[in-house]
Parts: structure tokens; C-alpha cells; sequence
């Protein structure tokens, strides 16, 4: 009884944070944080802080802090149960947002909003990086490590970019040894 | 089928993926991106390596997934799979991307517990971040430059070419540096983007049509 309660309880929380996600996962985190945390006591703060560095480093988006949360308050139920409450509802938007959007592939304005989103698109995905970097204590070694890896992709772009992630790994770690 | 349709219209590599193609492709991409940066693996797999999406299919793809409610690799998955065979792909991308690293994160956590503090770990996560960062980082100056260059090379439409160039540094500069909040930025920012491309697509066919006659 009190499984099936904390089962509908995170489909509660989880569902709604689906839909106001905008701008990714990341934008609900502090949401997420405050109810996991505050409202419910799913998981402390300390569980919180780890679940988020765990999903950060494991392989997969993100996101799936979500589903740690899930699994942390009531087991593989539980990680089931918000895995579909917070992935199914958005999906679903955008699903129908793609069907108009390839129903009118060909028209004038389709190929502007196509063009005019390429530089939209760029300038995020760089903003992104600086994020990343910015956040959590990155030093002069993670921004060090980012740009070799970064120039290493630009002048060897037919490398497998797992190469270059390994490396840079091997990297930061040979820097953090030796300063 | 629906695809063939759109298949008339803009002529394309021959393409043939089923359900269980695009769920291994996604799951292998899902499971390989270490750090996060999924994108950056997409972009490998579906463009540079296989050719099923051009350059901006992709960045559209991306830049719409951002502004739409959800995770933004997720709705990529959504975008792209319904793009490639439709409500199937929609759902084996995204199932791909989330069934492999939810069994994995879940398995890092039940590890994490026993090995917490172990130095050479917390080294490892840290490294494999920051070169995930820069993974992120070589593909924004890829598209960036292929922007600045294309701009640059604009001869006629100078203020289109340049306009995009100024669009995609102050998109940068405003949320990578300022770190203003992406969805309002973006909203701000696409009216303008959208009009330069509508209006520079518009002078670029009526040369065409020019050219032509």
C-alpha cells in the first residue's frame, strides 16, 4: 500500500516537470531537487548530489537523473514508473510538433526556419560546452583538457570520438598526477 | 508510406532501417556517450558516418528539440527517428537511448555506493567530462565556422551573411557567457534569424530565377 502510494506520487511529481521541461532536462533539476529532497524525502541532499555526479559521468543523457531518483525512492518500480512519467508526456509533444513539421517539408518558410536555426543551433551547442566547463568546479586543467580535445577533433575529424574522449581522459589525469 | 512522400521532394541516400536497426544504433550511441554530449555521437553516427540526415536537417533538428518542452537529446531522438520511418523510429530512438544507459546508471549507482571517495575514480568521471566538453566544443566551431565562412562568402547579400554571423556569436555569448536563460534568449533571438534566412532565401531564388531567365 505505501509502494503503490510513493509509485503514484512520483508519477505526480515527474509527469507535470515533463511538460514544463523547456530548454532540457537540465532547466527542472532545481524543481526536481526540491521535490525529491524537501517535499518528499526520497533521497538527502548528499544522495541528490551523488545521483546527479553519477548521471553526469554514466554513459546517456543526463536525464536520467530522473530516473536514479526513482529507482533511489521505491526500487525498479520505481525507476519505471518516472522513467515513463518524465520522458512519455514531452515526447508525445514533440512527436505531434514533428508530424507538421515533415508534413510541410519543402515550402518556403519550412527551409527558412531550417536555415535560420543553423547559427541558433551552433551558438548553443558551444554555449553548452561553456556550461559544463563553468559549473562544478572545472579548473585551468578541465579547460585545458577540453580545448586539446576540442582541436584534436577539428584537425582529426575522421577518428572515432571515443578516441578523443579516452584520451583527454588519460590527459586530465596525466595533469592532474604531475601539478 | 508516408516517408516515400517526403523522399519524392528531396532526393536522398537510399535509406532502408527497420525498427530493430534504428534501436541498436541508438542504444550503441546511448551507451558509448560517456559524459554526455549525446548529440555530438548522433551527429557522428546519422551524419558524418551514415549520411541519413545533411548538415541542416541536423542543426534544425537540434535547435527545435532545445525549445521544445523535454530532454533535449530525447526529443532529438523523437525528431530524428520520425524522420528516418516515422512513429516506429520515434520510438526505437528513443527506447534505444534510454533502456541501455538506465540499466547502466542504475548499476553505477549500486557500485557508487561501495566504492564512494576512491580518488582514481573521481579523476577518471572528471577527465572523461571535461573531454566530453570538448567534444561538445569541436562541433560548435565546426558549424560555427562553416556559418562565419558561408557569411563571409556572401557576395550580394552581405548583410544576410553577416547577420548570421552576428546571430551566432551573440547566441554564444549570451548563454554560454552571460548565462542568460536559454529558452527567452532563443525566443529573442529565432524571430530575427528566421527573417534574415526567409528574406536572404527569397533574394537568393529570385537570382536564381534571374540567372535562369
Amino acid at each position: 500500500m505505501e509502494d503503490s502510494r510513493t509509485l503514484l506520487a512520483l508519477l505526480v511529481v515527474f509527469a507535470p516537470l515533463s511538460l514544463v521541461s523547456i530548454g532540457g532536462g537540465p532547466a527542472v533539476f532545481a524543481e526536481m531537487q526540491h521535490e525529491a529532497v524537501v517535499v518528499h524525502g526520497w533521497v538527502t541532499q548528499q544522495q541528490f548530489g551523488d545521483l546527479f555526479a553519477i548521471s553526469r559521468a554514466a554513459p546517456g543523457p543526463g536525464a536520467l537523473l530522473a530516473t536514479l531518483i526513482g529507482w533511489q525512492a521505491a526500487g525498479w518500480l520505481g525507476a519505471l514508473v518516472v522513467s515513463l512519467a518524465f520522458f512519455v508526456p514531452s515526447s508525445i509533444v514533440v512527436y505531434v510538433a514533428a508530424c507538421f513539421w515533415n508534413r510541410w517539408r519543402g515550402s518556403a518558410w519550412h527551409s527558412a526556419i531550417e536555415d535560420g536555426f543553423v547559427p541558433i543551433a551552433a551558438g548553443l551547442v558551444l554555449a553548452g560546452a561553456f556550461a559544463v566547463l563553468q559549473s562544478g568546479g572545472a579548473g585551468p586543467l578541465a579547460w585545458g583538457t577540453a580545448f586539446c580535445v576540442a582541436a584534436w577533433r577539428l584537425w582529426r575529424p575522421n577518428f572515432h570520438p571515443f578516441i578523443a574522449l579516452g584520451l583527454g581522459a588519460a590527459l586530465f589525469g596525466f595533469g592532474r598526477a604531475i601539478l | 508510406m508516408k516517408t516515400s512522400a517526403v523522399d519524392a521532394t528531396e532526393p536522398r541516400p537510399p535509406f532502408s532501417a527497420g525498427f530493430a536497426e534504428l534501436f541498436l544504433l541508438f542504444s550503441k550511441i546511448g551507451l558509448s556517450s560517456f559524459g554526455g554530449g549525446v548529440s555530438v555521437w548522433m551527429h557522428t553516427a546519422l551524419v558524418e558516418r551514415r549520411g541519413w540526415l545533411d548538415e541542416t536537417e541536423f542543426s534544425s533538428a537540434l535547435a527545435l528539440a532545445r525549445i521544445m518542452p523535454g530532454v533535449n537529446i530525447i526529443n532529438l531522438a523523437v525528431l530524428i527517428g520520425h524522420r528516418l520511418i516515422g512513429l516506429s523510429g520515434a520510438v526505437a530512438a528513443v527506447l534505444g537511448l534510454l533502456v541501455g544507459p538506465s540499466l547502466i546508471v542504475i548499476a553505477a549507482a549500486i557500485l557508487y555506493r561501495r566504492f564512494a571517495g576512491v580518488t582514481i575514480l573521481d579523476v577518471a568521471l572528471a577527465g572523461t567530462a571535461a573531454s566530453a566538453a570538448g567534444l561538445l566544443i569541436g562541433m560548435g566551431v565546426k558549424s560555427g565556422g562553416r556559418i562565419v565562412r558561408r557569411g563571409l562568402a556572401s557576395s550580394g547579400r552581405t548583410a544576410q551573411g553577416v547577420g548570421t554571423i552576428v546571430i551566432f556569436a551573440a547566441t554564444f555569448v549570451l548563454v554560454g557567457v552571460l548565462r542568460l536563460p536559454t529558452v527567452p534568449t532563443v525566443l529573442c533571438l529565432a524571430p530575427c534569424s528566421l527573417a534574415l534566412a526567409w528574406f536572404g532565401g527569397r533574394k537568393a531564388s529570385m537570382e536564381r530565377n534571374d540567372d535562369g531567365g
